[in-house]
């Protein structure tokens, strides 16, 4: 049956040809005006910037992405010196000292520093990223449900262990998901060395523990289907809720934000030790704390861009969740501590 | 019984381009696995040297306890469908066959966000709820398998077995299960250790006593970011996994006890009215098992807070158009489906070689045996191992549209050579012999006696990669790449946000992989059974 041998032979030639062709085309893709840009699956920037840059400065932008910001991270460690991209962008504060030690990055901050807000300007990993973008970390609550039940909506994480909130509130686990690690940050940071007596009485006041943010708030949360009228979420969740809403679009959310205990998560942007193309992925740091950029920021990846006076949507101004005094803690703190913080926090939960 | 003159254990005597396909690969193994692993395990102790190695062994312990759990579970459940779909033709049959395949194919984070929203008020996250979902996902292991092997037995053996006066079960245990017991083993082995080295499943359904060594090492990489203690908890995992393989290798390698095999059996069509209501009742149980859980997602494809709506699925072109999401969802829809061809082609051409590889040369079984080791490498430690040796210059292939299919390949690889061999030795070479003697060359011989069922289970494997490929999360979210992001990744990010829209579309694109995939399937069976009639 010399069909078989045929077809073996075919398959064999199809496959080799494949391999000649993605070869050639590596070669061809190296040109010396080609930035690319090593960043997480939750970036998104409109179209229209990547074009406008390409005007501007002649820089074609690449943009390859490496799963969550842990993901690249640790791609970006084990790559140093020798890296993938040419600059990197969306590491945030729990996992720079890791990147910095680690030499990841050229010494280079946007020469646009002095536009970035005050409070996080000193936020440069001594002098290797820049601040693009801030968020908080906050509980969300269903107002539905509290009208409903007649209950008074939680204003302070102590209430959160009294009984009459008992079986109110899912969270995610810090080991599976970035906003649980934000959470229980957070409550380091504000109850110090307590933080686990803290966990034990929310443990026995029956808080829920998620694997992922997408089982928290997507199913147990009530707001979206489940029983849960409390969960860690984004300061941004509820405006989120409009913009990605059925069509009609609703002018108000039914849900708000907590604005104690929140932890504030800072991205940043920096160019990667080791790449041909130093002075092309500087202007690419440059162009996203750029005006546009940074006006684009709100609307694509629901955080606040780092820039002042960048003007904000309405969705942002009217329902964004205005933290006063977000926590945070040293990043050579929280990377010392963090598997010691983790294990306690296993132990007390019985995870 | 005794061992038959010409069906010994040793390489057929066979033309010398058959001789060499071990080679295929042997090469593709030590350049597109060997060479990652060792780059990530080198630069993982480059970066430090202190590990820890005590709670993962406890964590292994309890894994495999549930490894074993999920096993025997979908052993059970799986056998009579294997049975009823290769032995009956029915209208239908191809249907639930592909229905079937689809929760393997599935994004695990999709599945587990399914059975959250059916049993998520009954059952708390748990050992039963990650056994009951390692259960579903896996019987398209067993069945196919299984099945596989069992398309190719005499029905006539089970005919006199039942006319010499045994009972089904009877007929069974004696005739059926030695002729299966090959595939059998290197099936619950494979499904074993899927469940062993879980990730997305227990992460979303589980809680502290289900953690897996895959989860641990997860936890390590990327949010740890310690290294050396990864790189220990993947090479245990490795060594664990090898360990189970070399078992099931062991059970599956070892020559059965083989009848006069007809080679085609035609599958038989239902005669009697008792079998006629079996072959209905596990056929129509089988589905009802499969769907019931993916209704959910249906449902959340086709309704809001304001009731039914088609919104969901017309937003498929337009969410996130003119942003660097690349494109609509349908584009992802259109690269998951190119990354599955070219997958199906790469791991179903290595799959076979591999296998053809045990039968003609001393050197195939080794190769078939680390072929397999893909099975145990952690996805994190793969991902990062292709990115490190072939996502920068030099060698940068993320601009071609070849890196992920080739991660997708060597997780595949080892499905397919799971597939196509047990098929393969269950073959009586007598075949090969008898036409040799009969004075066709060597070629002939060989293509004679085995090309026939190679063209159906390579179909088969093939068909089984390119699911794979649409559905597969784990080590393509490790890989950096550049381009339209495959459905599972599409899928993930949409849930990732608020919003009744990111959670509508993702239920609408993930009905679109289930519909595909059954489409897939179907198709790829139906060529199959063309072949075997003509």
């Amino acid at each position: 049956m010399p069909s078989v041998l045929s077809k073996i032979c075919l398959t064999i030639a199809v496959s080799s040809s494949l391999l000649l062709a993605a070869c050639g085309s590596s070669q061809q893709a190296a040109g010396p005006a080609t930035v690319t840009l090593l960043t997480h699956d939750s970036f998104v920037v409109s179209q229209a910037l990547i074009d406008q840059l390409k005007t501007e400065t002649g820089i074609t932008l690449k943009i390859t992405t490496a799963g969550d910001a842990g993901a690249m991270v640790a791609g970006a460690v084990l790559a140093s010196g020798a890296p993938s991209a040419d600059a990197m962008f969306g590491i945030d504060n729990t996992l720079l000292t890791k990147a910095v030690d680690a030499r990841v990055f050229s010494p280079y901050t946007s020469k646009n520093l002095d536009s970035v807000i005050p409070a996080l300007q000193k936020d440069t990993g001594d002098g290797v990223v820049t601040p693009i973008d801030y968020g908080d970390v906050c509980i969300n609550i269903d107002d539905a449900w509290f009208a409903k039940n007649k209950l008074a909506k939680p204003t302070s994480l102590d209430q959160l262990v009294d009984p009459a909130y008992k079986d109110l509130l899912v969270v995610e686990d810090p080991a599976t998901s970035s906003p649980g690690l934000a959470f229980m940050l957070a409550t380091i940071a504000k109850y110090g060395d307590q933080w686990t007596k803290y966990w034990d009485k929310l443990n026995q006041n029956g808080v829920k523990v998620s694997g992922s943010w997408t089982d928290a708030y997507e199913s147990a949360f009530s707001s979206t289907g489940g029983t849960y009228p409390l969960v860690v979420s984004y300061a941004t969740s509820p405006p989120a809720e409009i913009v990605y809403a059925e069509n009609p679009k609703p002018t108000k959310p039914t849900t708000s934000v907590l604005t104690d205990g929140c932890y504030r998560q800072v991205e940043f942007a920096g160019v990667l030790r080791g790449t041909q193309n130093e002075q092309a992925a500087q202007q690419v740091v440059d162009w996203l704390l750029s005006e546009g950029v940074q006006a684009d920021v709100p609307l694509s990846m629901f955080v606040f861009p780092a820039r002042t006076n960048t003007p904000l949507p309405e969705v942002f101004t009217k329902f964004a969740a205005k933290v006063p005094r977000p926590s945070q803690l040293p990043a050579s703190g929280v990377n010392a501590n963090l598997k010691k913080w983790l294990s306690e926090w296993g132990q007390v939960m019985g995870r | 019984m005794a061992q038959r003159v010409g069906a010994g254990d040793g390489p057929l005597n066979t033309p010398a381009w058959l001789r060499w396909m071990w080679v295929v690969p042997a090469v593709f193994l030590v350049a597109l696995l060997g060479v990652p692993i060792t780059t990530v395990l080198q630069r993982s102790f480059d970066v430090g040297n202190s590990f820890e190695i005590a709670p993962q062994l406890s964590i292994a312990f309890s894994a495999a306890g549930q490894a074993l759990l999920s096993t025997f579970l979908a052993v059970c459940i799986g056998l009579p469908i294997a049975g009823v779909l290769s032995t009956y033709s029915f209208k239908g049959r191809a249907l639930t066959q592909a229905i079937i395949t689809v929760p393997f194919v599935l994004p695990t984070v999709v599945i587990a966000l399914a059975f959250r929203e059916l049993l998520g008020s009954i059952l708390v996250p748990g050992l039963l709820l990650v056994v009951i979902a390692h259960t579903y996902i896996n019987l398209a292991v067993i069945v196919r398998i299984v099945g596989a092997t069992w398309q190719q037995l005499d029905p006539r053996t089970v005919i006199v077995a039942r006319s010499l006066g045994a009972s089904p079960f009877r007929a069974f245990m004696t005739v059926t299960f030695p002729q299966l017991r090959a595939s059998l083993a290197s099936a619950a082995s494979v499904v074993f250790i899927f469940c062993f080295t879980s990730l997305g499943v227990v992460l979303v359904l589980g809680d502290s006593s289900t953690r897996t060594l895959e989860s641990q090492i997860l936890r390590e990489t990327s949010l740890l970011l310690d290294f050396p203690t990864a790189a220990i908890t993947a090479i245990l995992q490795l060594a664990m996994v090898s360990f189970v393989l070399l078992l099931g290798a062991r059970a599956s390698l070892k020559r059965t006890a083989k009848g006069a095999i007809l080679r085609f059996s035609s599958l038989s069509p239902w005669a009697s009215p008792s079998q006629r209501r079996y072959v209905l009742f596990i056929a129509t149980t089988a589905c009802l098992i499969v769907l019931i859980p993916l209704l959910s997602l249906a449902y959340g494809s086709l309704h809001s807070s304001q009731g039914w709506t088609l919104e969901w699925w017309s937003s498929l072109t337009s969410v996130d158009s003119g942003t660097t999401r690349l494109g609509s969802p349908l584009g992802a829809i259109a690269t998951s489906f190119k990354y599955a061809l070219i997958t199906g082609v790469i791991a179903g051409t290595v799959g076979a070689c591999a296998a053809v590889g045990v039968l003609t040369h001393r050197l195939g079984r080794a190769v078939a045996l680390i072929a397999l080791a893909p099975l145990g490498v952690s996805a994190a430690t793969l991902g990062l191992g292709l990115m490190l040796a072939f996502g920068r210059p030099p060698l940068d292939l993320r601009g071609s549209d070849l890196l992920l299919p080739i991660a997708h390949s060597i997780v595949a690889v080892p499905l397919v050579i799971a597939v196509v061999l047990p098929t393969l030795l269950t073959t009586d070479r007598r075949f090969a012999i008898a036409a040799s003697s009969l004075g066709a060359s060597l070629t002939r011989a060989f293509l004679t006696a085995y090309g026939p069922i190679l063209r159906i289970v390579m179909i088969a494997a093939a068909g089984l990669a390119a699911c794979v490929s649409l559905g597969e999360f784990g080590a393509a979210s490790f890989l950096t790449r550049s381009g339209a992001p495959t459905v599972p990744v599409q899928i993930i990010r949409l849930l990732q946000r608020p919003g009744e829209q990111s959670f509508g579309v993702a239920c609408a694109l993930a009905m679109v992989l289930v519909l595909g995939t059954i489409a897939l399937v179907a198709a790829i069976d139906a060529l199959g059974n063309r072949k075997r009639t003509r």
